[in-house]
């Protein structure tokens, strides 16, 4: 019982204050690729200003979700609306969506400046205007030391928050995050979680975020969604995932997972015998 | 709306079907064009069986040599701690810029029957047949095979040599069980490459050949002497050959080569005794190499080697009078043609295939644009006069540009791909998403990133459109005829020193292009990460 109580500080659930509002409406998915089904009837809803995590092994069908949830693939049947408005004919760039990948996929010969503005500029702002707005989404995300660098003479860090702030300035109403920070250090890991929570604040973005790791679910996310396989194994808080697991994959790959990892470390505070 | 995405299905079919036109159609006609009687008849004269050994014979030792070459001077480059290395490579290249004919041209004037280096040290040797041609096809292809082999000794790993050191591993037994299995497929592929290159040239034959007859050099003279085209179609099958199957194993490389990360950069250790030798060894080969430059220099500016040795401008004046300037101004605007659409139409090709969904039409046109790899020149220019004759581009110098701008094509665009493959694979994902369409990407992100490769493609356009005499030889008319073509009908008019001069030019002009996009590249950034 010491190890659940321990699990579930871990976690430090905000959710459920004020978060009423049905943002995303997602019903019935289903996808399949060269006759392999790889979603497997897909519903779930996410509120606005909420943090959800998508969490799975590798090959489970997240990152195919959420390349659908955006536009840059099309599911074979089934429903997405946002605000109420089914958004699924929509292009990528008409969804009021953003992403950032794990691999920053920065503008190379642009600056730091260049790349946040340059998408502003084609949507017909003000080149000053444009400019305004990157400005101050690098000011808000810490990046104003660095405007006029490459991308190449930035941190894996430095990059990532660049990525983010060129999707933030184009203010989308659902920022999906693809495992954002796996390709971070171990260090930079920790800075980055903070500041991810930091920015979802700052921004009042409501945001989906995929990832492999149990830790980073239970630290970001008001809800987890464990997948598997194609499958939705289980949507609820990070704490009532811990408490009541809802099938033996889910007690494996997230309860048991963080039971074995935190043991050792639990066993030295003498927390548990 | 749904916007459709970046995949542009009916501009890569439009495209796959320009291609099909260009190449596959014109081949076509060449087997369509080979008569029963024509084959049966070089068989029983036993005509086919002596050429076809011939150059079997020639290409074999040839390629063998020109490897062995390739693989000491790649070594000595990437292995040595000698000074000038920078220098070397650029000067082993040097043989790229003239025509294969050229350096048949060079070695008669060097050590023909009254041959400056013959007349000089007083030797004779039988320099017209196999040896004369061996020499020649080495000093052609010997670059080729250096560049393709210099860039493997380049990339390979140090930590296995540092293991075999650790283990007290002779040289000789770490060459053949850590270098040899590291560039093995490379090796393989300069081999092929090389040997095509020799077994399917008509030029260095043509001039110093003598009596032996090798396969192209029969296909050029019943082509252009007899005008007897099936004859001709039948050996242009039999030269197809050898490039398919290195085409194919090219193919079947690219499939399975997952490129290596290297941990660690080659360390060179000190020694004095291996650097002089390198040092030593590229010195011999730089001189042999111009040796014939030398040759072609002197004999145009002088009076009549070997007779009068006086000082002259009668031969340049001469070379003038037949026409030089006029055929100059043939090859420049066929050259910089061919090298301005075929840069842009690899480079867009490649875009393409490289930056777009992977569907089917992708892939194919991915293939499709590499087939020029596996076509000698020689035959695509009888395939196109079998396919273009009598249609209104055939005499035009638009003929010429287009036979040039497939010839080599595949080069440049396989430069274009793996140029443009080696960015981010989500940049299109972030460009759908931002609204950024494929047209903004190209020109605001790939083609301000890619100017190096743009350079290097044009000028590799630029310089083969100068040398070749393949594909050009048999579309060409007086009217319409590079400077190239002109060494061949010089040659057989006997005007040996306006040949040494038309080698000259060229060399210089494809020398100025490579200064000029050498200087230009400093310019330019290359930016992929």
């Amino acid at each position: 019982m010491e190890v659940l109580k321990s699990g579930s500080e871990l976690t430090s659930s905000r959710f459920g204050n004020g978060l009423s509002e049905i943002k995303l409406e997602v019903s019935h998915i289903q996808k399949q690729f060269d006759g392999e089904e790889v979603l497997k009837d897909i519903s779930f809803q996410v509120r606005k200003g909420e943090f959800l995590a998508i969490l799975g092994l590798s090959g489970c069908g997240k990152t195919t979700l959420l390349r659908i949830l955006i536009g840059l693939e099309h599911q074979d049947s089934g429903s997405i609306k946002k605000d109420g408005k089914e958004i699924s004919k929509l292009a990528p760039n008409e969804r009021g969506m953003g992403i950032i990948f794990q691999n920053y996929a920065l503008f190379p010969n642009m600056t730091v400046l260049e790349n946040v503005a340059y998408a502003l500029k084609l949507k017909k702002e003000t080149k000053a205007s444009a400019k305004k707005i990157a400005l101050h989404t690098l000011e808000q995300i810490g990046m104003s030391e660095h405007l006029n660098k490459k991308p190449r003479q930035l941190s894996g860090g430095q990059q990532q928050r660049v990525a983010i702030a060129r999707t933030l300035a184009m203010n989308p109403d659902i920022v999906l995050l693809d495992e954002p920070i796996s390709a971070l250090d171990v260090t930079n890991r920790e800075i980055m979680k903070q500041e991810l929570k930091a920015i979802q604040k700052k921004f009042h973005s409501t945001m989906i975020f995929i990832t492999h790791e149990q830790e980073e679910a239970f630290y970001l996310a008001d809800r987890i969604m464990v997948m598997s396989e194609g499958r939705m194994e289980q949507l609820d808080t990070p704490e009532n995932i811990f408490k009541n697991p809802a099938n033996s994959f889910v007690k494996d790959f997230v309860v048991a997972h963080l039971e074995q990892k935190y043991q050792s470390l639990l066993k030295c505070t003498g927390r548990i015998s | 709306m749904r916007k459709k995405r970046f995949a542009y299905p009916a501009v890569k079919l439009l495209l796959m079907i320009l291609l099909f036109i260009s190449v596959i159609c014109p081949l076509g006609m060449v087997v369509a064009t080979i008569q029963v009687e024509d084959i049966k008849e070089l068989i029983e004269a036993g005509q086919l069986g002596r050429m076809l050994r011939h150059s079997v014979i020639v290409t074999s030792i040839a390629t063998m040599i020109s490897i062995t070459l390739a693989l000491l001077l790649a070594w000595c480059i990437n292995r040595s701690r000698m000074r000038w290395k920078g220098v070397f490579s650029v000067l082993f290249t040097i043989p790229m810029l003239i025509p294969s004919i050229s350096h048949g041209m060079g070695l008669v004037i060097l050590l023909g029957d009254n041959g400056i280096l013959s007349n000089w040290l007083g030797i004779k040797i039988p320099l017209y047949g196999y040896l004369g041609m061996i020499m020649g096809s080495v000093l052609y292809s010997f670059p080729v095979a250096f560049l393709m082999l210099t860039d493997i000794f380049q990339y390979e790993d140090y930590t296995a040599y540092e293991a075999a050191r650790v283990l007290g591993l002779s040289k000789a037994k770490q060459f053949w069980t850590i270098t040899i299995p590291n560039i093995k497929k490379t090796l393989i592929s300069t081999i092929f490459a090389v040997f095509t290159l020799i077994f399917t040239d008509y030029g260095v034959p043509l001039v110093i050949g003598g009596k032996i007859v090798t396969l192209p050099l029969y296909m050029y003279r019943e082509v252009v002497g007899q005008m007897n085209v099936s004859k001709g179609a039948v050996i242009g099958i039999l030269l197809l050959l050898p490039a398919v199957v290195a085409f194919a194993l090219d193919l079947k490389q690219e499939e399975t080569t997952n490129s290596s990360t290297i941990t660690k950069q080659y360390v060179v250790l000190k020694n004095k005794r291996r650097d002089r030798f390198a040092y030593l060894f590229c010195i011999v080969t730089v001189i042999i190499i111009s040796l014939p430059v030398l040759a072609f220099l002197y004999l145009s500016i002088v009076k009549q080697y070997p007779i009068d040795n006086r000082l002259s401008l009668n031969h340049i004046r001469e070379a003038f009078q037949l026409g030089v300037g006029r055929y100059l101004k043939n090859s420049l605007a066929i050259a910089l043609t061919t090298s301005f659409i075929g840069t842009a139409a690899a480079y867009g090709i490649a875009f393409l295939t490289a930056r777009s969904k992977r569907t089917w039409t992708a892939q194919a046109l991915h293939l499709i644009s590499m087939v020029s790899l596996a076509i000698p020149g020689i035959v695509l220019g009888l395939a196109y006069v079998l396919f273009f004759r009598g249609s209104w581009i055939y005499g035009t110098l638009m003929m010429l540009v287009l036979v040039n701008m497939v010839h080599f094509f595949a080069s440049p665009y396989l430069l274009a791909y793996n140029s443009l493959s080696k960015f981010n694979r989500n940049l299109e994902d972030v460009a759908a998403t931002l609204g950024i369409c494929p047209w903004h990407m190209l020109k605001d992100v790939y083609l301000k990133c890619t100017q190096k490769t743009m350079l290097e493609m044009f000028s590799y356009i630029f310089v083969n459109a100068m040398v070749t005499i393949s594909a050009v030889s048999f579309l060409a008319d007086f009217r319409t005829m590079p400077l190239s073509l002109l060494i061949p009908q010089f040659d057989s008019q006997s005007l040996i020193e306006s040949t040494a001069f038309i080698s000259i030019i060229i060399l210089t002009v494809n020398g100025l292009v490579k200064l000029a996009v050498f200087f230009l590249k400093r310019t330019v950034p290359d930016v992929t990460t």
